[in-house]
C-alpha cells in the first residue's frame, strides 16, 4: 500500500501542462467557431424580417439565460440517451462554440446595426451590389468598431472554459483539482492556476482597452 | 404451392434472426470495439483513487482491468465524480461503473444493478479532540459528506428524524473535497466509509483523527451499474463477480489494498445480498 | 430514442428544487446590491486617484476581471481554508460573487460618471443646487439610465454563476439538483426542469429590473 497522499514533484509538469495545452485548445476552438456562427448570425439578426428574428432570438436567448455548467450537463447527458456518446472534448467544444455564438451574434448584430442604412444606400447608388455593399462597406466599418466587445467575449470564453471540467475534459482546473486531491495542497496549486489565467486574459485586456481609447479619440 | 409457402416461412424466419443478430447489445458492443469504457470514483481510496505518477489504481481500477482482461479487450478507466456516474452510463461514455454504487431501489428504477461485489459500513471520522462516541453525539458537531451520496442521505434522514436541523451539515462536491474540509478544519467530523478512513489513517495527514462510531443498522451494499435495458450484459457482469471470489482475484485484491485476506462476513453478505 | 422519462419523481422533489431557486435568486440579488455599492467606492477611489486605495481598487479589478469565476470560488472555499479562514459555502459563492461583481461594475460606473460632461454639474450649481441635489437630481439619474443594461447583465451573470456553488456543496438550485438527482439517478428530467427555472427567475430579474427602472427614471431607458 502506497501513501495517497504525496507532494507535487517535478513528475507532475507534465500533467500540469497537458491540462494549460487542453484549455488554451478548447478556447481556441470555440471563440473559431463561436465567431463564424456568430458572425452569419448575427448578421441574419441584423437582416432578416421580424418573424425570423423572434425565433432565432429566442434560442439565443435560452443560451444566454442557463449556466453553461447545466447546458453541459444537459447536453451530454441527453445526447448520450439518444445513443450517441461524444468524448468530453468534442461534446465540450460544441456546447462552448453554441454558447460563446449567443454572446458573439449580438456584438455582431450591435456593430451591423450601427453602420448607417444611408451609407449602405450611397454604396449602392455608387453602383455596388448588395453584397458588394455589404463586403466592402458594412462589413469593415462594424467589425473595427466591435474589436473591443468581441475581444471581451472571446477573454471570457478563455475563463467560462474552464466549466468543461464538470463533463470530464482535463482542462487545467480538473488537472489541478486532481493533484489537490493527491497533495491536500490547494493554496499553491489555486495560486499557480490563478497566475496562469492572468497571464493570458490580462495583456489582452489592456489591448483592448487601448484600441478602445484609440478609437474614441 | 407448398414449397412456396415453406419458402416464404423459411425467409421470414431468416429475416427475422438477422434482424435481431443486427441489434447488437453492450457485450458485443465492448468486444467488437476491442475497448472497456470502465467508469471509477478516482476520490475514494482505495477503491479507486490518482497514484503519484496521476495514474489510476485501487480495489475497482483493478476489477475494472480484470474484466477487461477476461474479455480480451484494453481495459480504459474512466474518472468520474459520485454524481457522474449515471450520467456516463446513459450518455454512453463508460459501459459499466465500478463505483460503490448503492443498490437501492429508486435508483434500480433508472439503471441496472448486478449482484453486490463490496459491502461497506458507514462511519463517522472526526478530528483530534472531538468526542463522539455514538451516532447522537452528532447533534453538536459540524458534519460534512459527499454531496449525493447514500451516507449523506443516511445522515440528513437521520438528522431529521431527531429533529436536529441542516445548519450543522456542510455538503462536499466529492469524497476528497470532504476529506480536504475536515483536514482544514471547516467541519469536525465527516462521515464516509470505514474502508476509506481506514486508508486515511495511515497516513501522516491523518494522524490523531479518529474512526468514530458507525452510521446505525446500514450496511452499504453496492453493485455494479450498467445501463437498465442490457440485460445479457449485466448477466455476465454478475457471471464476472462470482468469478472474482471463486477463482480467489477478490481476495488478490482485498490483500493488496486491505492488508489482509477477505472477512468471511464480507464474503457472506455479498451471498447473503444476492 | 430509447430513454423513457419518469418525470413523477421530479415532481415529488419540486419543493426541493424550488427551494433551491430561492437560495439561487437570493444569493445573487444580495451579490448584486454589495457589489454596486462596493463598486460605486472603489469607482470614486480610482477616478479621483486617491493613493493608496487606488492601488487596492486596480488590483481588484484586474484580478476579478481577468480569472475564471470557479477559480474564485475555489479560492474563497479551499484556498481561504488553507489559511485557517472557513467560510460556509453560502459565504464563499456570496462573497466570490460579490467580489467579481465589484470587478465588472467598478469599471462600469467609471464610464457611466465620465459619460455625463462636467458641464452638466457647474450650470445645475449655478442654479443654485447644493452638491448632494446635483448628484441626487442631475448626475446619478442619467448614470444609472446609461449603465441600466450593463448592470442587469451583470445581475442576469451573478445568476449564471451563482451556479458554481454545485462545486463547492452549496445548496442553491444546481447543488440541490444534483443532491436530488443522485437519489433516484433521474439526470436528465432533474436537468431540464433546473435549466427551465434558470430561464424563470433570469425573466424575473429583468422583468422587476425593468419596472423598477421605469420607476426611477420615468420610463426612459
Amino acid at each position: 500500500m502506497g501513501s495517497f497522499f504525496t507532494p507535487l514533484s517535478w513528475n507532475d509538469s507534465g500533467f500540469i501542462l497537458t491540462g494549460v495545452m487542453n484549455t488554451i485548445t478548447i478556447s481556441l476552438v470555440a471563440i473559431i467557431a463561436g465567431t463564424l456562427l456568430g458572425l452569419v448570425v448575427g448578421f441574419i439578426r441584423s437582416e432578416a424580417n421580424k418573424a425570423a428574428n423572434t425565433a432565432l432570438g429566442a434560442v439565443l436567448d435560452i443560451l444566454r439565460s442557463v449556466p453553461l455548467i447545466i447546458q453541459l450537463i444537459l447536453f451530454t447527458t441527453y445526447i448520450g440517451a439518444m445513443g450517441h456518446p461524444l468524448d468530453p472534448f468534442v461534446a465540450g467544444s460544441i456546447v462552448l462554440s453554441l454558447y460563446t455564438m449567443a454572446f458573439m451574434a449580438e456584438v455582431f448584430r450591435g456593430g451591423f446595426d450601427s453602420v448607417h442604412g444611408s451609407m449602405i444606400t450611397a454604396a449602392r447608388s455608387l453602383g455596388m451590389t448588395y453584397w458588394q455593399a455589404v463586403r466592402y462597406v458594412q462589413f469593415p466599418i462594424s467589425l473595427r468598431a466591435i474589436f473591443p466587445s468581441w475581444l471581451g467575449v472571446a477573454l471570457s470564453v478563455i475563463k467560462d472554459s474552464a466549466l468543461v471540467s464538470v463533463i470530464g475534459y482535463m482542462e487545467l482546473l480538473r488537472t489541478s483539482e486532481q493533484l489537490i486531491s493527491r497533495t491536500q495542497q490547494p493554496l499553491e496549486i489555486l495560486i499557480g492556476v490563478g497566475v496562469f489565467y492572468f497571464i493570458i486574459s490580462y495583456p489582452l485586456s489592456l489591448y483592448g482597452k487601448y484600441v478602445e481609447r484609440k478609437m474614441a479619440v | 404451392m407448398k414449397l412456396l409457402r415453406n419458402l416464404a416461412i423459411a425467409a421470414a424466419t431468416v429475416t427475422a434472426l438477422s434482424s435481431s443478430l443486427v441489434q447488437a447489445d453492450q457485450l458485443d458492443t465492448v468486444i467488437k470495439r476491442g475497448t472497456l469504457n470502465c467508469g471509477v470514483v478516482l476520490d475514494f481510496p482505495p477503491m479507486g483513487y490518482f497514484d503519484s505518477n496521476n495514474q489510476p489504481a485501487g480495489f475497482d481500477v483493478d476489477y475494472c482491468n480484470d474484466l477487461a482482461e477476461v474479455m480480451g479487450v484494453k481495459s480504459n478507466v474512466i474518472n468520474l465524480t459520485w454524481g457522474d456516474r449515471i450520467p456516463s452510463l446513459i450518455s454512453g461514455k463508460t459501459d459499466v461503473v465500478v463505483g460503490s454504487t448503492s443498490d437501492t431501489l429508486e435508483r434500480a428504477k433508472s439503471v441496472g444493478f448486478t449482484y453486490p461485489y463490496f459491502v461497506f459500513k458507514f462511519q463517522v471520522f472526526t478530528k483530534p479532540g472531538v468526542a463522539v462516541s455514538t451516532f447522537d453525539d452528532l447533534k453538536n458537531v459540524k458534519v460534512g459528506a459527499a454531496l449525493g451520496t447514500t451516507y449523506e442521505t443516511e445522515y440528513l434522514a437521520y438528522a431529521e428524524k431527531m429533529g436536529w436541523g441542516k445548519s450543522n451539515y456542510t455538503s462536499f462536491k466529492s469524497e476528497n473535497d470532504a476529506y480536504l474540509g475536515l483536514y482544514q478544519g471547516k467541519v469536525d467530523a465527516i462521515i464516509s466509509t470505514n474502508t476509506n478512513i481506514a486508508t486515511k489513517l495511515q497516513t501522516n495527514e491523518f494522524k490523531g483523527y479518529v474512526a468514530g462510531p458507525y452510521v446505525p443498522n446500514y450496511d452499504d451494499v453496492v453493485g455494479l451499474i450498467a445501463k437498465r435495458d442490457e440485460v445479457a450484459w449485466i448477466n455476465y457482469l454478475n457471471l464476472f463477480l462470482v468469478h472474482q471470489i471463486r477463482d480467489g482475484k477478490m481476495n488478490d485484491h482485498y490483500n493488496k489494498h486491505f492488508g489482509s485476506d477477505v472477512p468471511a462476513d464480507l464474503i457472506q453478505s455479498l451471498r447473503d445480498n444476492k | 430514442m430509447n430513454y423513457e422519462f419518469h418525470w413523477n419523481t421530479v415532481f415529488q422533489h419540486m419543493p426541493e428544487m424550488l427551494m433551491g431557486a430561492f437560495v439561487t435568486l437570493h444569493v445573487s440579488v444580495l451579490s448584486m446590491l454589495i457589489g454596486i455599492v462596493l463598486a460605486v467606492l472603489l469607482a470614486i477611489v480610482k477616478m479621483n486617484n486617491i493613493k493608496p486605495f487606488s492601488y487596492l481598487a486596480t488590483t481588484w479589478v484586474e484580478i476579478a476581471r481577468n480569472t475564471p469565476a470557479l477559480f474564485q470560488i475555489y479560492m474563497a472555499y479551499f484556498g481561504l481554508g488553507a489559511l485557517g479562514i472557513h467560510l460556509s459555502p453560502y459565504i464563499a459563492v456570496l462573497s466570490a460573487l460579490v467580489f467579481v461583481n465589484t470587478g465588472y461594475l467598478v469599471e462600469t460606473f467609471r464610464g457611466g460618471f465620465q459619460s455625463i460632461p462636467a458641464t452638466q454639474y457647474h450650470a445645475s450649481k449655478s442654479l443654485g443646487m447644493n452638491s448632494f441635489q446635483v448628484y441626487r437630481y442631475v448626475i446619478l439619474p442619467q448614470m444609472f439610465r446609461r449603465i441600466y443594461h450593463p448592470m442587469t447583465n451583470q445581475f442576469v451573470w451573478s445568476i449564471l454563476m451563482s451556479s458554481l456553488g454545485i462545486l463547492v456543496g452549496m445548496n442553491e438550485l444546481s447543488g440541490e439538483t444534483q443532491r436530488l438527482q443522485s437519489l433516484s439517478f433521474r439526470t436528465l428530467e432533474y436537468f431540464i426542469v433546473a435549466a427551465c427555472l434558470y430561464y424563470l427567475i433570469t425573466k424575473l430579474v429583468l422583468f422587476s429590473a425593468g419596472l423598477a427602472s421605469k420607476k426611477l427614471f420615468k420610463g426612459e431607458i
